[in-house]
């Protein structure tokens, strides 16, 4: 009897559990009362350079998402505009998958393509982004080329606030290269690092936010001889002025 | 718009006289002016706020509810006891109103007081859509007044409900313009010295938490009656007047401190029910929530009625006057609080996280007495020391049971005199028995600050099961505010009798607000059968989560069939 | 008020309870006791008037008397809260006022019940926070009790109750002279 009474309550337990999943899609309030896809768009920089060594670059970087607080899909762009040759230097296109991990951080999967003046490139992307204890933004990824060339960077910024709208923001940017990838200008090690500076005042709300900076950067080892053998720089110091968008 | 009938009614041996009162309101958009800026809404019968709908206790009163919008749309009626079909919450009480569809409410009028109406659905409420409700009871109040007004408080945005949520999900951040900067740390190390102001900005650092966080959406202009401070609403009064201010919060996300500079306000009504008259010279309010207040005005002049948000970072003004166009002083806005060690105890405790390179000591001191509502108030809030952390402002801290000990929100009126705490709030005429609850239900409030994602036990409305109660039961709500916000919980259809540790005389209540780190417990007599929401009244915080549907089993009439709803009895636990 | 403010004032709020004549008698200003009137004598009653204490307001909210009349109120408390019957000036009540709160704050007075006992305490220096005075009858639901008061020359009088907040919400009421 008792066993009896237990194995009812055992399929009882399960059919609940069965059908828990099926009963949570049923209330329909669920939708009404929450609001669960979003999305955004912003521009972190959107910038021209100039250079120490009379250099000018147009520079775009920024994002567009949408998805739930569970998975969102993000496409993020990057490319830099060199005025002299009338070309993208570099011009990156990342499409991924974006997952919860932890409080502070999310991890990313999906594809990188490059498409640069010069040969493409495409990447598979493994990646990590969050918050890092005070308040660092970091944003760090792996890729691994069509060519088999592995690679990996790594992004962190500060904001300080002089004010709640003056803000200094601080960045830092490296990459690193597992193998080398000669024909894209990508030798073995530590490639290169990039240093800014900027200062930004929130004109509309977050939406539009004008900065001026100054950033440095440099090229190293085998990277540098690289750049140095197609007539480029290897270290520059440049001044910016530019905006953040956000909408 | 009111079109009043007596209606006789013979029921049983009994035959009795019910006033019945027909009332049509439309759903409009509608342009908002705050003086500050002109923004498009929605709004009742034109206009926003909507009308003050003046009921008698006793009615009955349909309501015509005719959806102007092109899109759904639903009015809840807050604070009222009434059948779940017309308590208005969209996929719980009915399916919400249609475009262009009139849908008609109907139900008794079973209560006296002030309360307020707004919009289920989406972001409609902090677009506009909300209005007073003015309920006369059968009998005499218990208390004189020769005039009165409603003070309905918003916190009017620039930003649309859904932008202003989208934001807040790119970034929690987006609009606290009250973060601590580079000036604000020179300040403090002048205070307490350089390694005591750079250890202080590290802890918080380490925990990725910020002192500033009171208020998560700034940028608002605060309504009175809809009129922003230079528009100055103006209620006006004969000297020798006693006055009864029906105050409603309709804000989206904001608490005010309520003052009137040269008044003593006492305080005979909180959430439409009476209470023990309390002379206080400010008081609190937290969102959707409602305080009736008389004030006797003796001297012709002017005075202003003060809104400071919580976290300072807004005001709404009005003002009292003998005659139109007169006006006091307003105010400056007082220095921001900072939220303390004290209102990260819950978050710390249960929030899983690294706590770095903090002493032992200093966590010693963070935990939390959890041992259980031993204590007078009925509350076993955070008993934690701020030692090292806020020295010198230990002895001169001012308290309040109903927040943590410590807890930079604990406020203070600035005249230096009462203030209101929800330990002084005893019912007037208690309207239940007294008596042991027959079981609880913890409810822990949960939620990622940086993700902006909130919710109760740590799962969210779209995660989870409803919570079953029995009819008949008294069930004893436990609620642990796991984070550093503060949580207007919100419960339909029936009443949340607010535990101060007065027995009987523990006040009815519609909204109870949960302070960072705090155990606060409520009680409710499980006399409504139906479906019931019940969430944060923080717009944004809802509708990310911080949600529940109640389902009481059993009863009268019940329309909810057993074993129909799957939820675990007591759901959370 | 801080609690070490709030223990330095209670001594001198004892004293002021209950060295007073009256309650508040030492606060009425120039509208002294003497123009109140005076606990009066039986024999001297022209007329009995019933006031009802409800919560909270009185039935009747106003009365009207003679200069030099002598009234025995009967009154009684139908309310379900603690209620006072006091005869003085506005100020006298405002005064008064403040004595009750603390009453209430130390634990004598709570909602339907007032602890008598603690009230008679002795609190180690002859003072209490007894509540005898004759123009003012403090009473829990339930109870019914007599004042025979004695009027002098008309003057601003209210009856009220001074039990905190209950002034405020309206329980006073005029004493006017014919």
């Amino acid at each position: 009897m008792s066993r009896l009474t237990a194995s009812m309550c055992g399929l009882a337990l399960t059919s609940a559990a069965l059908i828990n999943p099926a009963m949570a899609q049923e209330d329909p309030a669920k939708k009404t009362q929450t609001a669960k896809t979003f999305w955004g768009v912003s521009t972190e920089k959107l910038e021209y350079r100039y250079s120490d060594s009379d250099e000018e670059l147009a520079v775009i970087e920024g994002d567009a998402y949408y998805g739930t607080d569970e998975l969102k899909f993000r496409w993020l762009f990057e490319g830099e505009w060199e005025e002299a040759h009338n070309a993208w230097e570099t011009l990156e296109n990342q499409f991924v998958a974006q997952v919860p991990v932890d409080d502070f951080w999310d991890a990313k999967a999906g594809i990188r393509v490059d498409t640069p003046e010069g040969p493409d490139r495409v990447y598979g992307v493994l990646g990590l982004t969050g918050l890092a204890p005070y308040w660092f933004e970091i944003d760090t990824n792996l890729y691994v080329s069509d060519e088999g060339d592995a690679s990996a960077d790594f992004e962190a910024e500060y904001e300080l606030l002089i004010t709640n709208y003056w803000i200094l923001s601080a960045t830092f940017e490296s990459l690193l290269a597992f193998s080398e990838d000669t024909e894209i200008g990508v030798g073995q090690g530590l490639n290169s690092t990039e240093v800014g500076l900027r200062l930004s005042y929130d004109v509309i709300g977050r939406s539009f936010s004008p900065y001026v900076g100054v950033v440095h950067e440099r090229k190293y080892g085998d990277t540098a001889d690289l750049a140095r053998d197609s007539g480029g720089s290897t270290e520059d110091w440049f001044a910016v002025v530019g905006a953040r968008l956000s909408f | 718009m009111k079109k009043r009938m007596l209606a006789a009614l013979f029921g049983g041996l009994v035959s009795m006289a019910v006033t019945a009162a027909e009332y049509d309101i439309s759903v409009d958009r509608v342009q908002i002016d705050t003086g500050d800026f002109v923004k498009e809404g929605i709004g009742y019968n034109g206009a926003s706020p909507g009308p003050i709908l003046r009921f008698k206790e006793g009615e009955e009163v349909t309501i015509n509810v005719t959806n102007n919008l092109d899109e759904m749309t639903s009015i809840h009626w807050h604070g009222l006891i009434l059948p779940f079909e017309q308590d208005g919450v969209p996929g719980i009480s009915f399916p919400g109103i249609k475009p262009g569809e009139t849908f008609t409410y109907q139900f008794p009028i079973v209560q006296a007081g002030t309360y307020w109406f707004h919009s289920h659905s989406g972001f409609q409420e902090p677009n506009g859509a909300y209005g007073a409700i003015v309920i006369e009871p059968e009998g005499r109040e218990p208390f004189r007044y020769d005039r009165e007004y409603v003070v309905q408080l918003t916190d009017k945005h620039p930003h649309s409900g859904d932008r202003i949520m989208r934001n807040l999900k790119m970034s929690a951040d987006y609009y606290n313009r009250q973060q601590q900067t580079v000036g604000d740390f020179f300040a403090e190390s002048g205070e307490k010295g350089f390694m005591a102001a750079l250890q202080d900005r590290m802890m918080w650092g380490d925990m990725r938490m910020m002192k500033a966080d009171i208020e998560d959406v700034q940028g608002f202009t605060g309504l009175i009656n809809g009129k922003g401070p230079e528009q100055n609403w103006t209620g006006l009064f004969e000297p020798g007047e006693r006055i009864r201010l029906r105050f409603i919060n309709s804000s989206a996300m904001t608490y005010f401190d309520v003052r009137i500079p040269g008044l003593e306000m006492t305080v005979v009504q909180a959430d439409g029910n009476n209470v023990q008259p309390v002379n206080v010279d400010e008081f609190r309010i937290g969102v959707a929530e409602t305080y009736d207040v008389i004030v006797r005005i003796k001297d012709e002049k002017a005075y202003t009625i003060f809104a400071e948000s919580m976290g300072r970072s807004g005001y709404a003004r009005g003002t009292l006057a003998p005659e139109e166009g007169m006006t006091a002083e307003v105010p400056e806005l007082r220095e921001a609080p900072l939220l303390t060690m004290a209102d990260m105890a819950g978050h710390m405790d249960h929030g899983g996280m690294d706590h770095g390179d903090m002493s032992s000591d200093d966590m010693a001191d963070m935990n939390r007495d959890d041992t259980g509502g031993d204590d007078m108030a009925g509350m076993d809030h955070s008993a934690m020391g701020h030692g090292s952390m806020d020295e010198g402002d230990g002895a001169s801290m001012p308290e309040d049971p109903f927040y943590a000990k410590g807890s930079g929100l604990v406020p203070t009126a600035s005249n230096g005199g009462k203030f209101l705490s929800y330990a002084d709030l005893k019912a007037q005429n208690p309207l239940y028995e007294h008596r042991e609850a027959t079981r609880e239900i913890e409810l822990r409030l949960t939620g990622n600050m940086e993700r902006y994602e909130w919710s109760i036990n740590g799962i969210k409305y779209e995660d989870a099961d409803p919570i079953v109660l029995q009819y008949g039961e008294r069930v004893r709500f436990k609620f642990v505010n796991e984070t550093m916000m503060t949580h207007p919980m919100h419960l339909h259809g029936m009443w949340s009798i607010l535990d101060v540790g007065e027995g009987k005389w523990n006040p009815l209540k519609h909204v109870i607000s949960v302070a960072p780190a705090t155990t606060v417990y409520m009680e409710t007599e499980v006399d409504a059968p139906g479906e019931w929401a019940f969430h944060c009244h923080l717009s944004y915080h809802a509708a990310s989560g911080m949600f529940r549907k109640i389902v009481v089993e059993g009863g009268p009439d019940s329309t909810v069939a057993e074993g129909k709803q799957n939820g675990t009895p007591g759901g959370e636990s | 008020m801080n609690q070490i403010l709030k223990n330095a004032l209670l001594p001198a709020m004892l004293l002021a309870i209950s060295s007073g004549t009256y309650a508040a008698g030492e606060h009425g200003g120039h509208h002294g006791s003497d123009s109140v009137g005076e606990p009066g004598k039986a024999e001297n009653v022209s007329r009995t008037i019933d006031v009802t204490m409800m919560d909270n307001y009185y039935e009747p909210e106003s009365i009207s008397v003679k200069p030099g009349e002598t009234i025995r109120f009967r009154v009684s408390n139908e309310g379900a809260l603690v209620h006072e019957f006091n005869i003085g000036t506005a100020e006298m009540h405002e005064a008064h006022q403040e004595e009750m709160q603390m009453m209430v704050e130390h634990g004598v007075l709570k909602g339907d019940h007032i602890d008598r006992e603690m009230m008679e305490m002795d609190m180690g220096n002859g003072h209490s926070m007894k509540h005898d005075d004759p123009n003012s009858v403090l009473m829990e639901p339930g109870e019914t009790r007599e004042i025979i008061w004695t009027f002098a020359e008309a003057t601003d009088l209210e009856f009220a109750c001074n039990v905190p907040g209950h002034y405020q919400a309206g329980m006073y009421g005029d004493i006017d002279f014919e």
